[in-house]
């Protein structure tokens, strides 16, 4: 196979990895927003979203092109296979991001309970869920793949994150009924969370594979 | 692996001359199963399937040592017979060489040099090998014709029908495809995937996609040595030597 196949597949790595900061970029936006209750921030994080799914799908044309052009095997093989996983998994990660974006719009009219999004450990767990991401995303650009090596102690974190989060929403919401919309709402943001650290675990797996050529599984 | 082994180098060297062509290769080979051998050109595999029956013999400044054992019998020992062995093991190689006789002739020829003369017996062979060749619907109303005038595929299943009739157990294949267009190339390679239900298959290729698609083992060799040996899955989709991997994704060679 020839160079220009080599010189491709390292440019198509280059944009997946642009397109994983952009998704990155939305969710930690959406959850900055979130802090400083700013809707028109979060309405910023919405515009986004065209741009990563255009990019979604001209990624996934430009690797499947490279599949019917090149065949590429082994490590090629593993690498185009690895980039089509992160593809799909940082779009879900995105789209959390403006789903999270869409709650701050929706709740930003009641100025009532602003603390419940530190008192709730929202942006905590937002900051392990993103390093997280970007920790399978390093390694996804350099192999490094003690990087991703604790990412399932890391995500039982996140996961006793969210079941905090869920019995202290609860309980908010039990004392003074009138937080409720909010809380549930938030509550939803702490399961968007929970399902970004899950794509940051998929990631990884298959980063890992790309590595070593071993299918791991990470819980 | 959990084959039955059929033919087993061990440390196997040949030289051509002061050249050492093939260095310590011992490898299990086993039975109704597609084993490619893939390299750079120049790194032994042609050489390597030339000893598998002795095709090496007719070349002056050839020595060999170590061993290959066909069911467990050193086929260069004093007492093994050439003849028998090249039988028993078949060779296709890259460009169809068929004789300048008939269709008929061309597979009859085998049978007939090991003895048989009875018209029906050859009549039944002829259309049994060229049917397992995957060629008797295409020639069965012009077996009389001179098999010059068949095309390029045609003639390369011909041969495998000429190797095929003298009831061979394995069948070497030297670049079988290499003088073929896309779609004769195919019909060669589904040929191959028919043949390893009742025979050992040993491919050489330098198509990497054509030994990824149809063998079941690959061997890597580089500069005489056998790299690399295993399943195909393994040695494409994650080989274990760096210098394997660097040769299947196009790295060199």
């Amino acid at each position: 196979m020839s160079d220009k196949f080599h010189s491709e597949i390292a440019e198509t790595k280059q944009r997946v990895l642009a397109m994983g900061h952009l998704a990155v970029g939305m969710l930690q936006e959406a959850m900055e927003a979130m802090k400083e209750h700013d809707p028109d921030r979060a309405a910023r994080v919405k515009e986004s979203k065209k741009k990563l799914s255009d990019e979604t799908n001209a990624l996934e044309e430009e690797m499947y092109r490279l599949i019917a052009l090149y065949q590429p095997v082994a490590r090629d093989m593993r690498m185009i296979a690895c980039s089509l996983r992160v593809v799909s998994s940082c779009e879900r990660i995105g789209r959390y991001g403006k789903d999270i974006a869409n709650v701050v719009i929706s709740t930003a009219p009641d100025t009532r309970f602003l603390d419940l999004v530190p008192a709730l450990s929202l942006p905590l767990m937002a900051d392990e869920v993103i390093d997280m991401i970007t920790d399978s995303l390093v390694a996804y650009e350099t192999g490094d793949i003690g990087l991703i090596a604790h990412h399932s102690e890391r995500d039982d974190r996140v996961d006793a994150l969210r079941h905090t989060i869920f019995r202290d929403g609860i309980t908010y919401m039990m004392e003074d009924p009138r937080t409720i919309t909010k809380c549930t709402n938030y509550l939803m943001v702490a399961r968007y969370l929970e399902r970004c650290g899950d794509h940051a675990c998929k990631i990884a797996e298959k980063v890992h594979y790309m590595v070593t050529g071993e299918q791991i599984e990470i819980r | 692996m959990s084959e039955t082994a059929i033919i087993q180098t061990s440390d196997l060297n040949l030289w051509y001359g002061e050249n050492n062509a093939l260095t310590d290769i011992s490898v299990t080979i086993p039975d109704r199963r597609v084993t490619a051998l893939i390299g750079p050109s120049g790194c032994g595999k042609s050489t390597l399937i030339r000893c598998f029956n002795r095709m090496n013999d007719l070349v002056g400044s050839c020595r060999i040592a170590g061993r290959i054992d066909f069911h467990g019998n050193n086929i260069y020992a004093k007492e093994a017979d050439p003849v028998e062995i090249r039988r028993k093991i078949g060779m296709v190689f890259q460009k169809p060489n068929p004789f300048p006789r008939s269709v008929y002739e061309n597979v009859a020829y085998g049978p007939r040099v090991h003895g048989i003369d009875d018209r029906k017996l050859l009549d039944m062979i002829v259309e049994q090998s060229l049917r397992n060749a995957a060629l008797w619907e295409e020639v069965k109303d012009r077996l009389q014709d001179s098999a010059m005038g068949l095309s390029g595929g045609q003639q390369q299943r011909l041969c495998i029908a000429r190797t095929l009739a003298v009831e061979p157990e394995v069948i070497l294949m030297d670049e079988p495809c290499s003088a073929l267009d896309p779609i004769a190339t195919s019909k060669i390679e589904a040929l191959i995937d028919e043949l390893k239900k009742r025979y050992c298959v040993i491919i050489v290729t330098h198509n990497m996609q054509q030994a990824a698609r149809v063998s079941d083992y690959t061997g890597f060799m580089y500069l005489g040595r056998m790299k690399e040996f295993g399943e195909t899955k393994q040695i494409f989709e994650h080989p274990e030597e760096e210098l394997t991997e660097n040769y299947i994704t196009g790295r060199f060679g």
